[in-house]
């Protein structure tokens, strides 16, 4: 529906009229499994990207969950408090880990 | 275990090996993930595409889409790397603000761009310099992409250098730099700006408003977006803002630390044995891909089977697509379709009747007019971030 309404406004003018509403993205839900510290999870990750993210990447090693997490701090500044990093790889390295 | 998921482990069994002794003990590199479709889910002026996140947004077109030489806008693929995508835009007020060491800096309106400069157009592929990045063994940093993350599309806008022409840039600039109007979450991130030497600019990087003679898909940059044909997708920035001239470079995570591959010949490294030093990602390499027929496909026996698909470089143009259907011992010319430009998708197609009943693997190799050529996907150097992927494509179908 708002593609619709996107193209049609567009369409009336060649210099396009104000978008007469919103853009709106659909709500997609990216279930991750139940687990010890799925909450930390939510709570550190979802500020800034999708858990497709971490889905996205399949099962993985611990070191590579370790690695991840601290890209997030040191390259894209991600608050997370120091005592959050163990139970964050801790989940994501059972929940979605490959057994390394 | 499906059967397609079969050929995929034999061929990462099978390449295990030589791999060994090209690139080192871990490496093994394989087909890219060709298992994915496209969720029932619409975004805005998209149809359902592979859907890998939705904030930010990373949309993969599916393989059916690569037997079009033109990707629709529809079916265009999506990269954006932080959440907050302005969702409103009022085109009136909107302008890119250009500035930095220039005599007269400006603000540019939607209407002047369409107004005050020639208009050019040129059909161009943009590609992420990760596309394809599930190929790589052992993982790589980044999207898990399939090799969906490309499309070929004619962008109409005005050149970057008329635009710059005008706030008349001052002795000594060497750099440009581009930022979108997307915003990370926290203040801290890094910002997703892009910087060009001034050497790279030529007369075919331009600011684009059009694609497919439509105003630009929301998601692919509206109102404005850089084209810079050749290059991979991290350089063509969008919903563009700022413009800014320098003179110096300007220290950028997006430049200095991601998009970079190892400075050497071949730009390969190993896990155990990482290259010391390491450039931005620029020029696309030779690549095809066939959208035609689906992996898994059932085809009937003797029927007229007509493989198609694209290949593309980042600018010298393509001189021939091969097709292997004993794999790869021998190889024969498809045809090539209407030359868009040395920028543009090529799409070739060849046609064949199947002879024998069983599994047939269908694999396309691209030649440029220089005579590279694409390699066997386990002959790709490895780079820790998984980038520039090009091995020849291989589908496998059922003939029944």
């Amino acid at each position: 529906m708002k593609k619709i309404i996107f193209s049609t406004v567009l369409a009336l003018s060649p210099l396009m009229a104000q978008v007469s509403q919103e853009i709106i993205s659909p709500d997609v839900t990216y279930t991750l499994k139940e687990g010890k510290g799925l909450d930390s999870v939510q709570a550190n990750c979802s500020m800034c990207h999708s858990f497709g993210y971490i889905l996205n990447q399949g099962k993985q090693s611990h070191m590579f969950w370790d690695e991840k997490v601290h890209k997030m701090i040191n390259a894209f500044k991600a608050p997370i408090a120091p005592e959050d990093i163990p139970t964050i790889v801790g989940y994501l390295s059972t929940a979605y880990g490959n057994g390394k | 275990m499906k059967r397609r998921d079969f050929f995929k482990t034999a061929a990462v069994v099978g390449v295990a090996t030589v791999g060994s002794s090209a690139f080192g003990s871990n490496v093994a590199m394989r087909e890219p993930i060709d298992s994915r479709t496209p969720q029932k889910i619409n975004f805005p002026e998209k149809r359902p595409m592979i859907t890998h996140s939705n904030r930010p947004p990373l949309l993969e077109a599916p393989r059916s889409t690569f037997s079009q030489v033109i990707t629709p806008n529809d079916e265009f693929f999506v990269r954006w790397h932080l959440p907050d995508i302005p969702t409103f835009i009022d085109t009136d007020k909107y302008a890119i603000r250009i500035t930095g060491n220039v005599a007269k800096p400006y603000e540019l309106t939607l209407k002047e761009l369409k107004e005050d400069f020639e208009q050019i157009e040129v059909t161009a592929v943009v590609q992420c310099g990760g596309n394809s990045r599930s190929a790589f063994v052992p993982i790589t940093g980044g999207v898990q992409w399939g090799s969906g993350a490309m499309g070929c599309a004619k962008w109409k806008g005005v050149r970057l250098k008329d635009v710059l022409k005008r706030a008349g840039m001052k002795e000594g600039s060497h750099w440009v730099n581009f930022n979108g109007m997307e915003k990370p979450a926290y203040d801290k991130t890094p910002d997703f700006v892009r910087e060009l030497n001034l050497d790279e600019l030529n007369e075919d990087v331009m600011i684009a408003y059009q694609m497919n003679d439509e105003d630009l898909p929301y998601l692919n940059g509206f109102p404005t977006r850089l084209i810079v044909p050749g290059y991979y997708s991290d350089s063509w920035v969008k919903m563009i803002k700022d413009i800014v001239v320098t003179k110096d470079h300007t220290p950028l995570f997006f430049m200095d630390q991601a998009y970079r591959i190892a400075a050497n010949a071949t730009h390969g490294e190993t896990p155990d044995h990482l290259a010391k030093m390491t450039k931005p990602i620029t020029r696309m390499n030779i690549k095809s891909f066939i959208g035609f027929p689906d992996e898994g496909a059932e085809v009937e026996f003797q029927s007229q089977l007509v493989v198609r698909g694209v290949a593309f470089d980042g600018g010298i143009g393509i001189e021939k697509v091969l097709i292997s259907l004993d794999n790869g011992k021998t190889w024969k010319e498809a045809m090539l379709g209407i030359d868009y430009g040395r920028y543009a998708y090529r799409a070739f197609r060849y046609s064949f009747r199947p002879n024998e009943k069983g599994n047939l693997s269908i694999m396309a190799k691209a030649i440029d007019h220089l005579g590279q050529e694409q390699p066997l996907a386990k002959d790709v150097p490895w780079d820790r971030g998984g980038y520039m992927f090009n091995g020849i494509d291989i589908v496998t179908i059922k003939i029944v």
